[in-house]
């Protein structure tokens, strides 16, 4: 808008530096913070961080470049990224915690953009996302032990009861609104919760063990990865797995976000009554963002309980569904590309920031009401919709 | 002339308030009846009953031959009745265009599934919504089609009425419910408002138009069937010259006036 058309054009050229040493630029970043150690080198890298948003806060065209180049070669774009999160393991190395810490950032990641339909595409108030995570983890561990159905069967059959359960916390949202569905859906999230520690069949307070490691074409997850010669943790299976789960939350949120469904989800957030005047069945959107939150975040589970291999009832409180809502608040309500920022900061920093170990849920609040007083749009702002008009 | 929707003694109470008092009126296909009458007197009420937003007390709601009393307002679209609201509820942190294109919602089919497994279908639909929307856009008065991209809320006063007419008619209505609409345009953009309802008729005969307005120019343009409304009664109907002279009508206004003086 303020720059001149010319300057925000990238030639192809430029658009293939641009994309390229970009994205390799912020997986150095991650790599940096990942391996930081000690207060100082995580706020300094913070402090990087912070000058980068500034920076992109003040000049807007920055954002425009960005996204012009990347539109302009999409294949390199995506081929560059698919490098970066290939190899990324291979720069990592035999370093466990971190390749730890990136399948947590990435299942964050996933649950985020999953919350991301109802509070950022609908702006419905949902703590119960957590919930749906652990129903997703549960089912598939249940099915798996007690059954021994692989994880590739558990995975679509935890989705489908997740689903289910959505649609059940769905129906409040029919009737009330705001203030009182965040208190439903909280409710509901403290009973999921309540109720796998009373239960026998859940293993109560003890949870589930031996949750068997899954294997594809006759390698174990459980077995090191050896990949050209090179050999990487059992991690990185993991990694991959949660990895190629990114990519399907991201085609998911991206292809209902581009369709009527994300629209209409828009519309009943900007206004309820105009929505209905528009044709827009508000109590069924409302419920489908439900269903498709706790069907994302069901895989998440299931994946992060064949991976840890041990679940409790402590996985899947009422503070994971907050540092959820913590994620795509900080990321940006809508963007799926700022959720997932939110998603991995708020995963590692808190990791790295030990001293704030014992105060997590402070710190989650001060981050929220920080955010929504200070930029209530998050980091990244929701972008309007362009259908290959100009940037 | 084939009648296209019959309101018939329909009441509307909110409390103890009276906001509809047993009004009964037709309009028919390809006709405009314009609503008048002093603030408060009911004319927005009547919209919520005809499109779904209340359930009247008592009476009838009949369009296009099927009963559509207290249906839901999202199905009152489908079937073909589109409005536009008095405050203008635009999506304002939505563009122009994607207020235009979830017009088009009842229009539509793309569900879940085949926005996550049929993309192309997908994706075709909305282009043909974008074309469509800015086809919409560069019809009428006004440059929204320039501004398409813009965020709503952005919008000049008479720009927003304008796009909440283009949006209304994106579900390509039998009837559309315009609530004064010529509210905050000057003298210029009222007479492009009246030549844009006068164009949309020829584009399109059977549609049929009612019309609120406080703006007697607009509904002398319209003069063939006005129907006049106070404390919720109909008090007079038929032509503009007639009900003008009809001394209730002129109680009703020149009362008001005088209370407000
Ligand atoms: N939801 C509601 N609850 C209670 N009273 C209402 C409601 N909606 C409208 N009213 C009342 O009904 C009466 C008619 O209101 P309405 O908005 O239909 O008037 P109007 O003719 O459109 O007036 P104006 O010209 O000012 O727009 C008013 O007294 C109003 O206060
Ligand atoms: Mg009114």
């Amino acid at each position: 808008m303020h720059a001149p058309a010319s300057s925000v054009a990238p030639g192809t050229g430029q658009a293939i530096a641009f994309t390229v040493l970009s994205q390799l630029a912020g997986a150095a970043f991650l790599y940096f913070v990942l391996k930081a150690e000690g207060g100082w080198q995580i706020v300094g890298l913070l402090a990087l961080l912070g000058a980068g948003f500034y920076l992109l806060e003040r000049l807007p065209w920055i954002t425009d470049y960005a996204m012009a180049s990347m539109a302009r070669v999409p294949l390199v774009t995506f081929a560059t990224a698919a490098v970066v999160v290939l190899g990324f393991p291979f720069v990592v190395g035999s370093n466990t915690y971190v390749l730890h810490l990136l399948i947590v950032a990435q299942l964050y990641a996933v649950l985020a953009l999953a919350l991301n339909f109802q509070l950022g595409s609908a702006n419905i108030p949902n703590f119960a996302t957590g919930a749906s995570y652990g129903i997703g983890a549960y089912v598939s561990a249940l099915l798996a032990i007690n059954f021994g159905l692989s994880f590739w069967l558990t995975l679509p059959l935890a989705a489908l009861a997740a689903t289910l359960f959505g649609f059940v916390i769905g129906i409040p949202s029919m009737r009330t609104r705001d203030t009182y569905l965040a208190l439903v859906t909280i409710a509901f999230g403290v009973v999921v919760q309540q109720l796998l520690n009373n239960f026998d069949w859940t293993g109560g307070p003890n949870g589930l063990v031996g949750i068997p490691a899954p294997s594809l074409f006759g390698h174990s997850f459980a077995d090191p990865l050896v990949v050209f010669g090179w050999k990487l943790p059992s991690q990185a299976n993991f990694y991959y797995l949660s990895a190629a789960l990114v990519v399907v939350a991201i085609i998911t949120a991206h292809r209902l976000h581009g369709s009527r469904i994300g629209l209409a989800w828009n519309a009943l957030r900007a206004d309820e009554i105009a929505a209905k005047a528009q044709g827009i069945n508000v109590a069924w959107y409302k419920v489908l963002a439900f269903a498709v939150d706790a069907f994302l975040a069901a895989f998440a589970g299931t994946i992060y309980a064949f991976y840890v291999s041990y679940i409790s009832p402590d996985n899947f409180t009422f503070l994971v569904s907050v540092t959820i809502m913590t994620m795509v608040i900080v990321g940006g309500m809508d963007n799926i590309f700022g959720v997932i920022v939110g998603a991995f900061l708020l995963t590692i920093l808190p990791e790295k920031l030990r001293a704030f170990a014992d105060y997590r849920l402070l710190f989650f609040g001060v981050v929220i009401i920080g955010f929504l007083m200070i930029r209530p749009q998050g980091l990244f702002p929701q972008r309007m919709r362009r259908y290959g008009g100009e940037p | 002339m084939s009648v296209l929707l019959r309101v018939e003694n329909a009441t509307m109470r909110f409390g103890g308030l009276v906001a509809l008092n047993d009004v009964s009126f037709s309009i028919d296909k390809g006709s405009v009846l314009a609503v008048i009458g002093p603030n408060g007197a009911g004319k927005s009420t009547l919209f919520n009953v005809v499109t779904g937003v209340y359930r009247p007390t008592s009476g009838k709601v009949v369009f296009d031959g099927a009963d559509i009393t207290g249906k839901p307002s999202y199905e009152v679209v489908e079937r073909g009745i589109g409005r536009t609201f008095q405050s203008s509820r635009l999506f304002s942190d939505l563009s122009v265009l994607d207020n235009v294109i979830i017009g088009m919602h009842t229009r539509t089919t793309t569900g879940v599934l085949d926005a996550l497994f049929r993309p192309g279908k997908s994706r075709r639909e909305m282009a043909a919504c974008v074309e469509k929307a800015e086809a919409l856009l560069k019809s009428g008065s006004g440059d929204l089609f320039e501004q398409r991209y813009r965020p709503a809320g952005a919008l000049a006063q008479a720009d927003r009425r304008r796009l909440e007419i283009a949006r209304a008619l994106a579900s390509e209505p039998k009837l559309l419910l315009l609530d004064e609409p010529s509210v905050g345009m000057d003298e210029t953009e009222t007479q492009a408002l009246i030549a844009d309802i006068v164009r949309l008729r020829d584009v399109h005969l059977e549609l049929s138009v009612i019309l609120i307005e406080h703006d007697m120019q607009v509904v002398e343009a319209f003069p063939d069937h006005v129907m006049c409304i106070d404390y919720g009664s109909r008090i007079a109907e038929g032509d503009f010259a007639a009900v003008r002279a009809n001394p209730r009508v002129q109680e009703a206004y020149l009362g008001k006036a005088a209370a407000h003086a």
